[in-house]
């Protein structure tokens, strides 16, 4: 029986391993040398120390905020199942209380940082929204927050009544069906939206037939008049598919090779079936990070009791953060792709640089942030890199006759 | 229970003269010229008044009889204006009416109470203005904003000039509203420094609560956890989205329902279980986001499970005809139902301060958080089918004393 067992474990491990190097391969050559960047020959001296001097107080603030989160979250799975006398309800109603209360208490004690960040980015006329609206905007944030753990709660606690402890793999397989689902459906949220301009419309078609997609919806999100701030993203799977650019890109400040450079960017993300692979990624992830909820909260009398549910939200913060590295390299692998994609398809490094240079000019991003701080936080490649890979796809496209 | 010092007391025996009824508000007319100019000069009395008791702690007897004549009065103006009343009131204030308030001869105030009585009343004034009855709330507010006693007018006006007689709960919920209005006027108007009750039994009799099929069960202590307040809204996400769903499956379940009562007489046993459950949950969620109760309920609708519960009879035999016109018998009790979930909000808004503050949500918010609950889960009850019994909208918590008028099963016992 053991060796059954053994077997099943090694057979399951091997699974996920292949899995996750068949959802690794990326268009960017392996190898691929990325030059060295004068940052403040390309970004400007002056863009280069305004970026580094915005930077810095959220470089000092994530550290006190993580441990300001994981403090709250300790106190809380120690003393947060008193809580469980607020509960008129069964178990999962219960839990879903203490769920809920633990959020509660987290966004509580994230609320002074997120102040000071917000505070931080109006003074650098980064927003434009009041403080009462981005409190408002806040707490009703937290809502959506909480309707989310109340859909875990219910899965995990409604399996591990039934299940016992085997509760992991059936609640790890439906709450990735429901992050699939939560993908496909997401681009329907975007409501301030409007259809592209005829020139990028037609600017659109050439790159998806350029990298062999079609179907995709694109749109200009109306933003301007909550932040100056440019980006564009790509949302949805199948039919759903979207590419938005906020408006704040179309304004004037960006070059429309830039704007190009940005289209072929997020249709990248489709062609590469980013959306898809992060999904896969998600429920790759969603497996082991069960699997260690179920441990853990073993000593609780496990998930079935909503007491133990204080100490999950614990455990899946210090799992969360201890991912983030990971989480972050793939991020970073596939903006990769997508950058690469986006100099495939538009044939102009130009545009990429101008690209790269404003966000460092108009969204104050520090092209070269200290290597720390890029593990564990940049979801993309750095301002400098990919300028550097610009210009490696434009000196390979030399050599190449 | 220690006496208020402005007590509504009621001695209306239902009975209405048709004739006076149709022709109501305009009749109301002379009195409210003389009620806008007596409340001017009420005003100005009040602000001596304020003085007075800044220096003294006490009101001088002779401004404190002017002012509380102009609050019998107008208790009177509206008891007879909103039909809670039928005779013709007089002009002086000082002669008995069926609708009438007591007030206490002038007491020793607290000197700081008096000072910041303006901040202190607002809460009051907001209940009283969503109650819509009374000079807390002036009429013409009551009127364009609906409040409660402006329903009750209303719908009392088609049922006396139908009967001769005003429905028993519609006319107890009249007196309630115009007695708690009576009672904000006299603390703003520094009569007294007690600070209004919104609790029902303070009317001199008491009000009658007919035994119904879906009743109302208070168990709750008043403690609220400050961390359960502060998220209230947020925490109730969840019940919203949930209580959505199922209200879908009701309305189809009572469509079914509707069906087969029309051919059985009866509302299958199945259906009856799953529509209670459904009105009880609704109940449930209602009183967790009003602050009307206190813990985070459960979804299931289980009876007994909740604070602030509602007990539903087994299915009964319904009349045929009451099932057909169910929706449109319904509609004077979602009138009255709508009305009333304005006076929650304000139960729910003042509630999350007092309790946020005091840890404790005040008695007087929270019997009346409660008894509206009821009425809600009553008019759910009744348009599902779950009952044939009308809504009751008398605002008492708890008690099955018989009424003088039997629980009908028609509107007129709304």
């Amino acid at each position: 029986m053991r060796a059954l067992r053994a077997a099943a474990w090694a057979a399951g491990i091997a699974a996920w391993a292949l899995a996750a190097w068949l959802l690794l391969p990326s268009v960017v050559p392996d190898g691929l040398d990325l030059p060295a960047v004068d940052v403040d020959g390309v970004f400007g001296r002056q863009v280069v120390d305004d970026a580094e001097d915005f930077e810095r107080l959220f470089l000092v603030l994530w550290p006190l905020s993580q441990a300001a989160l994981l403090g709250t979250l300790w106190l809380y799975a120690r003393r947060g199942a008193r809580y469980a006398r607020e509960s008129a309800g069964g178990p999962i109603a219960t839990g879903m209380l203490l769920a809920m209360l633990g959020l509660a208490f987290a966004w509580l004690s994230q609320l002074p940082f997120d102040l000071v960040s917000f505070w931080w980015l109006r003074r650098h006329d980064l927003y434009r929204l009041g403080y009462f609206e981005w409190a408002f905007g806040s707490y009703f944030a937290l809502g959506a927050t909480f309707l989310t753990a109340c859909l875990a709660v219910l899965i995990v606690m409604g399996f591990a009544g039934r299940l016992g402890d085997r509760w992991w793999l059936p609640a790890a397989a439906v709450i990735a069906g429901i992050a699939a689902i939560s993908t496909f459906a997401s681009p329907y949220l975007v409501t301030d939206a409007k259809p592209f301009d005829p020139r990028l419309r037609e600017t659109a078609e050439r790159y998806e037939e350029s990298q062999g997609v079609d179907g995709i919806r694109f749109e200009v999100e109306r933003v301007s008049d909550q932040t100056p701030l440019a980006n564009a993203y790509a949302v949805g799977v199948g039919p759903s598919r979207r590419v938005v650019l906020w408006d704040t890109l179309l304004d004037g400040r960006f070059s429309t090779g830039a704007v190009d450079v940005v289209l072929a960017h997020e249709i990248g993300h489709h062609s590469s079936y980013h959306l898809w692979k992060g999904t896969a990624w998600f429920a790759l992830f969603a497996l082991p990070g069960a699997y260690v909820l179920m441990r853990v909260t073993r000593r609780r009398g496990g998930l079935a009791r909503p007491e133990a549910v204080p100490l999950a939200l614990l455990a899946f913060a210090v799992l969360s953060l201890a991912l983030a590295p990971f989480g972050t390299w793939l991020s970073r692998r596939m903006e990769a792709e997508a950058d690469w994609k986006a100099l495939q398809t538009t044939h102009d490094p130009r545009g990429a640089r101008q690209l790269f240079t404003g966000f460092a000019r108009t969204s104050l991003g520090d092209p070269d942030p200290p290597a720390w701080s890029q593990w564990l936080l940049g979801t993309h490649p750095t301002l400098a890199d990919r300028v550097a890979m610009a210009r490696a796809w434009a000196a390979r496209q030399q050599r190449t006759p | 229970m220690e006496p208020l010092p402005i007590r509504l007391t009621v001695a209306d025996d239902l009975s209405r003269n048709r004739l006076t009824v149709a022709f109501r508000l305009l009749l109301a007319l002379p009195h409210l010229v003389w009620l806008l100019l007596w409340g001017l000069a009420a005003g100005v009395a009040s602000v001596v008044l304020w003085l007075a008791i800044l220096f003294e702690g006490r009101a001088p007897r002779i401004l404190h009889g002017f002012v509380a004549g102009y609050v019998r009065y107008s208790t009177h103006v509206y008891a007879y204006l909103f039909l809670a009343a039928d005779p013709f009131p007089g002009f002086a204030g000082s002669s008995a009416y069926p609708v009438d308030v007591e007030i206490d001869p002038p007491a020793r105030q607290g000197r700081w109470g008096a000072f910041f009585r303006l901040v202190l009343a607002l809460p009051a004034l907001v209940v009283a203005s969503a109650l819509g009855g009374g000079p807390g709330a002036d009429s013409s507010s009551a009127w364009s904003t609906g409040g409660v006693v402006a329903v009750v007018a209303f719908l009392g006006w088609f049922a006396s000039l139908a009967r001769a007689r005003m429905p028993a709960g519609l006319r107890d919920l009249g007196t309630y509203a115009i007695g708690y209005g009576a009672q904000a006027t006299g603390y703003l108007l520094l009569l007294t420094d007690r600070y209004p009750d919104s609790r029902p039994v303070h009317v001199s009799p008491a009000p009658l609560l007919p035994h119904h099929a879906v009743r109302l069960t208070l168990r709750d202590e008043l403690r609220r956890d400050r961390v359960v307040i502060a998220f209230r809204l947020l925490l109730a996400l969840p019940h919203f989205a949930w209580l959505s769903l199922w209200s879908l499956a009701a309305v189809l379940a009572a469509v079914a329902g509707w069906v087969v009562t029309l051919v059985r007489g009866t509302l299958p046993r199945p259906l009856h279980r799953f529509l209670a459950a459904y009105v009880r949950y609704a109940a449930h969620v209602t009183a967790f986001a009003s602050l009307a109760g206190g813990p985070f309920p459960g979804f299931v609708g289980r009876q007994g499970s909740y604070p602030v519960d509602i007990e539903v009879d087994g299915a009964e035999r319904q009349g045929r005809w009451g099932v057909l016109g169910r929706l449109v018998l319904g509609v004077p009790s979602l009138l009255v139902s709508t009305a009333l979930a304005g006076a929650l909000f304000a139960v729910a808004l003042l509630g999350w301060f007092a309790s946020l503050w005091r840890g404790r949500m005040p008695h007087g918010l929270r019997d009346l958080g409660a008894t509206i609950v009821r009425y809600h889960a009553q008019t759910h009850a009744y348009l599902l089918l779950v009952t044939p019994r009308y809504p009751y909208a008398c605002p008492v918590v708890e008690g099955a004393a018989p009424s003088t008028e039997p629980a009908a099963l028609g509107p007129a016992a709304a």
